[in-house]
């Protein structure tokens, strides 16, 4: 299974505290398993489709993207992974509840340079739902540890 | 309206959705992807807003910037106001004028020199 990863989101007005206002969860696509840390910003699926829109993104942010079920893709998940990297993305999470094949599509890819995680389901309704209330949130993506199933035997 | 869509899409949208606004426009309408805080969402305009052009395809019509010394243009290559600090000279926004022509800083743009 694709190893999973921890969505810590602080909301910027809760910062003095420093407690995560939400642990989320989603899993890493193909091998882009890493650490991130940024301001969360959406770009909407039609700002990744040509490289010429050059809306550069600053090196600290983490770029949300909610991916529609009956949209035209105007580029592979992954060339739009890719784009939004080269913008200057710190990470990139791909909310993928309406676009079933997506986690396929990035699955056997190991050529993302920062991490990519997709989410969905409440996790994803939690995330966006923040988004859409315009709150300001920094995230930090880091890699879940799950226990050694093994250890779990007494063999 | 596809399930998880907005119901009322905004007017000039084909299609649209709560997170991300409208998804695809009307036949004319360019989509613009507007930037508000931390929400980046597709709005149909009849027209571009100033530091961006309108380019048509068969898929869509998009707004796309201006080039960065530019403040507003027709196309990507042809401008018609230049930022400050840059003078338009035959729709190019340049740093400094060419010979014959001097720099004027109130319409930002190279003009004749006077004789």
């Amino acid at each position: 299974a694709a190893p999973r990863a921890l969505i810590k989101v602080t909301l910027v007005k809760h910062e003095p505290t420093g407690t995560p206002t939400l642990t989320l969860e989603g899993v890493f696509a193909g091998g882009s398993v890493g650490y991130a840390e940024g301001k969360l910003m959406q770009s909407h699926p039609l700002s990744l489709c040509n490289s010429s829109d050059d809306e550069r993104l600053d090196s600290s942010v983490i770029s949300i993207v909610k991916l529609e079920s009956n949209m035209h893709r105007c580029l592979p998940l992954l060339e739009k992974a890719q784009l939004a990297l080269e913008r200057g993305a710190h990470a990139v999470i791909f909310d993928v509840t309406d676009d079933i094949g997506a986690e396929y599509e990035l699955r056997d890819t190991d050529s993302l340079s920062r991490p990519v995680v997709l989410i969905r389901g409440s996790d994803a309704e939690d995330l966006m739902g923040l988004v859409n209330r315009n709150e300001e949130a920094n995230v930090q993506i880091e890699i879940k540890f799950e226990p050694n199933k093994w250890q779990q035997y007494d063999v | 309206h596809t399930p998880g869509m907005s119901t009322g899409c905004q007017s000039g949208c084909l299609t649209c959705s709560d997170y991300n606004g409208c998804l695809s426009c009307k036949p004319k309408f360019f989509i613009f992807l507007e930037r508000n805080g931390m929400k980046q969402t597709g709005v149909c305009l009849t027209s571009c807003p100033s530091g961006y052009y309108g380019t048509r395809s068969p898929e869509r019509n998009d707004c796309t910037k201006c080039r960065p010394e530019c403040d507003s243009c027709f196309t990507g290559n042809f401008c018609t106001r230049c930022r400050a600090g840059f003078y338009l000279h035959q729709g190019k926004c340049l740093q400094s004028c060419p010979e014959g022509r001097a720099p004027n800083d109130a319409q930002r743009e190279c003009v004749p020199e006077c004789p």
